[in-house]
């Protein structure tokens, strides 16, 4: 799942026909002047400036102000622009115009196995949590589009009448279009208003998340995706993303600020189960991290790098299960220079480091971390005779499962 | 038996490295149970009609390669199995026409990233065709004893360790691959060993879900129990669930699911597979997956280090009703060994090799090159030169300074000699057709023999003998090469004479007299000159003769004098071709007036004969 920030994703309605508020992405506050002299609806509308980021609860952190004319906006946009909020700076703002409504709707696509699943609602924004099983669906089989009438139905049912109903089948039909070219996984508008001035159905606010593996056959798709975990990425996220996005098999990396046991381990299954482990003994995860895919030794070095960097750890466990083909020699020899990196930069004090990993070229992968611990590393290595997640118990001081 | 690939499973890969790889790792699990080769062609279109080239046991198989699926199945009737290796922006349209070919009835797709509208439109495409399709994004098939789809096991060694030689009594189902072999280990382990595992992709929607492999291990008679892993996300978990308590099943169901950790999580926060997402209202978690596996009857452990344990207690109850295979295990040493590679034996002590040739000048196996044992970045950087690796490389001697000045010099003054000698302009005349250096250079070396350049070994090997036999008696010598050889080599030259001497004879000897080194042949050389000039004025001591007395006196073998000529003037040739490159010299056609064409005048063909 990849998630667009507001800019790109109005772009996307706009492409697919529907309505959006008129919008400016800034990174400047001498922007607004020129743009305003280009765009009449800056003097003409009220105006929204949100901080343009991939933040949740950006009202409560005032990184919204509504109904600004242009001096407010411009003294909105200074204050945002350049605040520090939760580690991050504000880069960008988003001005829209506020369009004048009555009422709140609700409309969703979203993917399901057999295809995808429309959802209706004659209510909107804050209601629609509280009145989730209120929300009519329709459903259309993957390689079909939904028709008209299937449409107007979840409409009547959803308790829409009059010209309300072609209106909102007309909006959800260039929605699913949207959603089926540009290989959706999830859109959400919420709310989607209609105009007091002129009727018309505007998507105010959306949530809007695509298939980030489709993106060979987008070239228009010109942006670039945002944290879907309501928080940007942090620098050493995004290196480890921006290594992943170029090496064959694959790295990841997510902080998680406080945490006391870092992870390193191998595959995208054992790594949940080792997080499973740690949470289950009552211990705290410093990160999330995954190499997989026999990745490039270099690759692995740098996610080290990472893990060993997260601030306050105890632990590193550098699990894995039994490889089918991911060469434990060569992700090893890169876990290890990332060690010694770390070392000689100060690095790893009072650190345990827990190894369990088997597969090809384990006896000489695991021979060479155990000679870490003639350089002075708290090291424990295990083979494939160790069950998978033990050295967790071991790290937490917790009795281990059986032994065969 | 087996579920999906068994010992009918005939296969055809599409793809380049990944799937050539696979069929590597096919071939030993072929070799490991003795079976014959089931891989019987690619479809890879850059590399159509070649052959990938399969090692099983200590045979190498070619396998061929097509260009179309078509194609492959048209050659290859029998097969009846796909696996996909290509790239994720194609391999949707390749399982597609997987599913149509009536050849093929099962395809195991391997590509990772596939989109997920890909994956949807591949499930309802093998819903229309009743076609069974295992990934995206997945690892393989493994039926242990019977046949291996893609590298799923691992090495080999694991392959004997997890005894994925002979089949056990339990299925697997996985969405990783890693865990796969993991659980294929932990069985083996603690119960009898696998059946078939399946690794079913970690994407969203794989195209067969848990409940599709969970109907042909209730039919498979030898599965007893099936090990599931699961993981937060999506709901095939709770699908196979549902299946599992729809009424009383055959197999047992043991069930571990991972992502609990989700729930100590900052909300919003997930990783792990593709797949692993969970629901925007909280369906699809860890925990209301054990739940409802639980229910349904499933044994669920709490932690995947209990996973084990349970997995005893299930094969002990199967025991204990005589519902577990009977297995034999065998004594890895009793199993066939991967054949080793000849270094690997080599270097264990096993085998001896006849070399096929001695060497004893040069060793690049270590770090840097040795020359006769010295690293060739120690001697630069101790200030020896050219002559000095000349020294080590053709004569085996670390040379004196003074040695090495004499050769220098030799180098130097026949670096070149002009365009117009053989030599230069067979470079030339090639260089001017359009042939690339090292062929040009190799045209002008062509030229070096008897009559160009070749004559220093010739001169010091016939002054050496004079020198041995006639070491006082000149007329004697030249009388033995009159009557035995002919002109003495060496001696003698085209333009030059004593009136016109060879400035560069002049100084070499003048160098090498300086030097007061001892001069044996040399002098020998210059005595016989002194009585051939009395009867031909340009019979003098040329300079092929000189440099093969002096070398011979440095201690150089005869056979190598040649090469100091040949090395000086490849120097010159090489300043010819890049001359003539620069000058962009055109083709070069002899004039006919330069040709006396002492032909037969032009006249009638007779008939061929009979």
């Amino acid at each position: 799942m990849a998630k667009l920030l507001e800019g790109p994703a109005m772009g996307l309605f706009q492409k697919w026909g529907m309505r959006t508020p008129h919008h400016l992405v800034i990174s400047n506050v001498e922007q607004i002047d020129t743009l305003a002299s280009a765009n009449p609806w800056m003097k003409e509308c009220k105006m929204v400036a949100k901080a343009h980021e991939a933040l949740g609860g950006r009202f409560k952190l005032g990184l919204v102000k509504v109904g600004l004319d242009l001096a407010g906006v411009k003294k909105a946009s200074e204050e945002i622009l350049g605040r520090s909020v939760e580690g991050m700076k504000m880069t960008q703002v988003i001005i829209a115009e506020m369009i004048e409504h009555a009422e709140e709707y609700y409309l969703a696509v979203k993917s399901v196995r057999e295809g995808a699943e429309i959802l209706m609602a004659k209510f909107g924004g804050i209601e629609v949590e509280s009145n989730w099983d209120k929300i009519v669906r329709t459903s259309v089989t993957v390689g079909e589009k939904a028709t008209d009438a299937q449409l107007e139905d979840c409409a009547k049912r959803a308790g829409f009448t009059g010209p309300m109903i072609k209106k909102m089948t007309a909006f959800a039909q260039s929605l699913f279009a949207c959603y089926d070219s540009e290989d959706g996984q999830y859109i959400e508008i919420n709310p989607l208003v209609a105009d007091k001035k002129t009727g018309e159905l505007v998507a105010l606010d959306a949530v809007t998340m695509l298939d980030g593996d489709a993106r060979f056959r987008h070239q228009d798709w010109n942006f670039n995706f945002a944290a879907d975990f309501g928080r940007a990425y942090t620098p050493a996220e995004k290196e480890i993303m921006e290594i992943d996005s170029r090496v064959k098999g694959s790295v990841k990396f997510i902080e998680i600020p406080g945490g006391k046991v870092a992870l390193l381990p191998a595959g995208g299954g054992a790594s949940v189960f080792y997080s499973d482990a740690v949470v289950n003994l009552g211990g705290t995860i410093a990160n999330y991290a995954e190499y997989s895919g026999d990745p490039p030794g270099w690759a692995v070095e740098a996610l080290t790098e990472r893990v060993c960097a997260l601030p306050g750890i105890k632990h590193i466990i550098v699990g894995g299960a039994i490889a089918n083909f991911t060469d434990v020699k060569v992700t090893f020899q890169g876990i290890i220079a990332g060690f010694r990196k770390a070392k000689d930069a100060g690095k790893l004090n009072g650190v345990k480091i827990w190894v369990r990993r088997g597969g090809p070229n384990e006896a000489v992968g695991l021979a060479a971390m155990r000679e870490l611990k003639n350089e002075g590393f708290d090291i424990e290595v295990f083979d494939r005779y160790t069950p998978l997640t033990d050295i967790v118990n071991m790290a937490l001081n917790k009795q281990a499962g059986e032994r065969r | 038996m087996s579920i999906i690939a068994d010992e009918k499973t005939r296969v055809i890969i599409l793809g380049g490295v990944a799937g050539v790889n696979a069929a590597k790792r096919m071939g030993e699990f072929c070799h490991l149970v003795q079976k014959p080769f089931y891989v019987d062609a690619f479809v890879y279109p850059p590399d159509a009609g070649k052959t990938a080239d399969i090692p099983v046991g200590s045979q190498i198989i070619p396998v061929p390669i097509y260009k179309t699926l078509e194609e492959a199945t048209k050659n290859h009737p029998e097969a009846n199995t796909a696996l996909i290796y290509i790239g994720p922006n194609r391999a949707a349209q390749a399982a597609l026409e997987c599913m149509d070919n009536p050849n093929i009835k099962s395809i195991s797709m391997i590509t990772e990233g596939v989109p997920e509208k890909d994956a949807k439109l591949l499930i309802k495409k093998a819903r229309e065709t009743g076609k069974y399709l295992n990934g995206p994004s997945a690892i393989g098939i493994m039926s242990a004893g019977h046949c291996r789809l893609g590298v799923i096991g691992g090495e080999y060694n694991n392959l004997i360790l997890s005894k994925l030689y002979r089949p056990g009594s339990f299925g697997v189902l996985t969405k990783s691959g890693g865990l796969s072999n993991e659980i294929m280990w932990i069985i083996s382990q603690f119960a009898d060993g696998i059946t078939t595992a399946v690794g079913i992709g970690g994407d969203a929607y794989p195209v067969s879900d848990f409940t599709t492999y969970l109907e042909m291990f209730e039919k498979d008679r030898d599965t007893k129990a099936v090990v599931l892993v699961g993981e937060m996300g999506g709901n095939l978990e709770e699908a196979a669930a549902e299946w599992y308590g729809a009424k009383p099943r055959r197999i047992k169901l043991i069930g571990i699911v991972a992502g609990f950790c989700q729930e100590a999580l900052p909300k919003g926060m997930k990783f792990g597979h593709a797949g692993a997402k969970e629901g925007a209202h909280g369906e699809g978690s860890a925990r209301s997956k054990v739940n409802i596996l639980r229910k349904a009857g499933a044994v669920v452990p709490e932690t995947f280090g209990a996973l084990g344990p349970a997995i005893k207690k299930v094969y002990e109850d199967l025991q204990a009703v005589g519902q577990a295979a009977k297995v034999e295990d065998v004594h890895p040493s009793e199993l066939p060994q991967l054949p080793k590679k000849v270094e690997e034996s080599l270097k264990a002590g096993e085998i001896m090799v006849e070399p096929l040739f001695k060497s004893t000048i040069a060793d690049d196996r270590g770090d840097e090159p040795l020359y006769c044992g010295y690293p060739a970045s120690e001697l630069i950087n101790e200030g020896y030169g050219i002559p000095h690796v000349i020294g080590l490389l053709w004569n085996k001697k670390l040379i004196t300074k003074q040695e090495a000045e004499t050769i220098k010099r030799v180098l130097m003054l026949s670096a070149d000699h002009g365009p117009a000698v053989s030599g230069a302009f067979g470079t030339i005349l090639a260089a001017c057709a359009g042939i690339g250096m090292p062929q040009a250079v190799a045209a002008g070396m062509i030229m070096i023999g008897p009559r160009f350049g070749g004559a220093v070994t010739d001169a010091a090997i016939y002054f050496d003998y004079g020198l041995r036999n006639f070491p006082n008696d000149i007329a004697g010598f030249l009388a033995h090469m009159k009557k035995e050889v002919g002109p003495v080599p060496g001696i003698g030259h085209r333009v030059k004479s004593l009136k016109n001497p060879d400035k560069r004879v002049q100084e070499l000897i003048r160098f090498v007299r300086e030097q007061k080194m001892s001069l044996p042949h040399l002098e020998y050389a210059l005595k016989v000159e002194a009585v051939t000039t009395t009867k031909k004025d340009n019979l003098i001591l040329n300079v092929d003769g000189c440099m093969g007395c002096i070398l011979l006196d440095l201690g150089f073998p005869p056979e190598s004098l040649n090469g100091f000529f040949v090395l000086a003037r490849t120097m010159g040739l090489i300043g010819h071709w890049i001359d003539q490159k620069r000058n962009n010299g055109r083709l070069i056609r002899v004039f006919n007036y330069l040709i006396n064409y002492a032909v037969t005048p032009k006249r009638k063909v007779p008939p061929l004969s009979k």
